[in-house]
């Protein structure tokens, strides 16, 4: 397998709000869950992996690329989506699309149909006429159609409901499957059990663990950290909490 | 940059853009502030800023293939295309004005600005102003749009005043003529003016580009 994102000792600092030291990488077919509190710094990380903030320092770097040189050959193969994003609102589908693929070396029309009937998705409907479900299906529909072999997903799940959480998840794992590495952020850690392969974990800004989930979870157990991620995220949170609290 | 002039076009435009390209034709107005027309025009550009933040259109830009710079270019692009139309529509205007309306004694006896080659001078000059002022100071954050916006609106009409007070002060009363058809003076001012447009948007688009990659989304 080969390596499809690396990121290295990234930092970014913030007047009030460090992200220290970040370093994890992904191989392709695999799904990344990108993890932590609110607050924590996956937002942070996930702009600073498509270059939308600078950073303080760090490398990134795609199927071997430099992010910093060459960005928009890195871009031509991989697809956002932020959960609460849209654009265009009041655009048809079709419209949207027919802008967006001037853009893209790769895009491939018949793909764009195939997803978009698996999705059930209308071009004539404009965004503001979607459910947020269907929403970050378009997103993945149009990356999925220019060729992005890298998702990068920013809370994608959040504000589903559990059906389409499920069915997005089913998704999620049938493009692994087909090679698409998957990079996401959630704090529902229930999402995770059902199709990450790997966990980054970040609280307050630095890295508490990058790797495979499996094995992250059972250290965690051994030290008696919980059971599964949700026990163990509120381990490791709450007892900051507690200490606060104590004071 | 094809393909991000036409995505301005196609996607981040608002109508209002393309409709008050019709104010080009308050040149034909008399004894009216013609100038304004050259705020509307560029009000129409100011409502595509507005949209374009109501629809993620910098985000959605610079998350394609493209250089974040160029998205600045295409802004700018999209700006002069049209100011532009709505020039050369004020331009045609002023011809028609000039050509067979010049003796019409509403022009002829107009306290007001005249439609010549002064007042298209003076709206390249107000364009000028746009783009330095309100585009300019747009791309500091490529979000906040109030303060550029206000800003320009001050300007701007402090320059239809003052061209509405020129003529009115002896030994400039030619800036006023109807039909100043042959008049080298009034072309030269008219060749200036483009000359201050095109170098202004140029010097501002390179601030604005510069501006531009320094700002975190």
């Amino acid at each position: 397998m080969s390596t499809v994102l690396s990121v290295k000792h990234l930092t970014k600092e913030y007047p009030k709000f460090t992200l220290e030291d970040i370093s994890f990488s992904m191989e392709e077919g695999r799904i990344m869950g990108l993890i932590g509190r609110n607050g924590a710094g996956k937002t942070t990380t996930i702009k600073s992996i498509l270059n939308l903030i600078h950073t303080t320092s760090g490398e990134i770097t795609y199927f071997g690329m430099d992010l910093a040189s060459q960005e928009q050959t890195i871009k031509q193969q991989i697809g956002y989506a932020g959960g609460a994003v849209d654009y265009y609102k009041k655009k048809k589908i079709g419209q949207i699309v027919q802008v967006t693929k001037t853009f893209y070396t790769q895009w491939d029309d018949e793909a764009y149909r195939k997803y978009m009937e698996l999705f059930e998705l209308d071009e004539d409907k404009t965004p503001s006429e979607l459910s947020e479900g269907m929403k970050v299906k378009l997103n993945l529909v149009m990356s999925l159609s220019h060729g992005a072999k890298l998702l990068i997903l920013d809370e994608p799940t959040s504000g589903l409901d559990p059906v389409s959480r499920d069915e997005l998840l089913d998704v999620f794992k049938a493009l692994a499957e087909r090679g698409v590495a998957i990079l996401f952020s959630t704090h529902i850690t229930s999402d995770l059990d059902k199709c990450a392969d790997d966990i980054t974990y970040i609280r307050k800004g630095k890295l508490q663990f990058s790797g495979s989930m499996q094995e992250y979870i059972e250290h965690s157990r051994a030290e008696g950290a919980g059971e599964n991620l949700e026990e163990i995220m509120l381990h490791y949170e709450k007892e900051n909490f507690h200490e606060k609290l104590a004071q | 940059m094809k393909n991000l002039l036409s995505k301005e076009i196609r996607l981040a435009a608002s109508p209002l853009a393309w409709l008050f390209l019709v104010f080009g034709l308050m040149a034909l107005i008399p004894r009216y502030p013609i100038l304004v027309c050259a705020f509307f025009i560029c009000f129409g550009v100011f409502q595509s800023f507005q949209s374009g933040r109501e629809n993620n259109d910098i985000l959605y830009t610079v998350l394609l293939p493209v250089r974040k710079t160029d998205a600045v270019k295409a802004k700018y692009a999209f700006t002069v295309l049209i100011q532009m139309l709505g020039f050369g529509i004020a331009a045609v205007a002023t011809g028609v004005r000039m050509v067979l309306l010049g003796e019409a004694t509403p022009y002829v006896t107009n306290p007001m600005m005249n439609a010549n080659q002064a007042f298209l001078a003076y709206m390249l000059l107000i364009f000028a102003l746009f783009n330095v002022v309100f585009l300019g100071g747009f791309f500091k954050t490529a979000y906040k749009f109030g303060k550029p916006f206000v800003l320009f609106l001050i300007v701007s009409f402090l320059g239809v005043g003052v061209g509405e007070v020129l003529h009115h002060i002896p030994g400039l009363t030619f800036l006023n003529a109807s039909a100043p058809l042959t008049d080298p003076v009034m072309w030269g001012i008219l060749v200036a003016a483009a000359a201050v447009y095109v170098v202004a948007t140029m010097v501002s688009c390179k601030v604005a580009m510069k501006r531009f990659a320094l700002v975190d989304m």
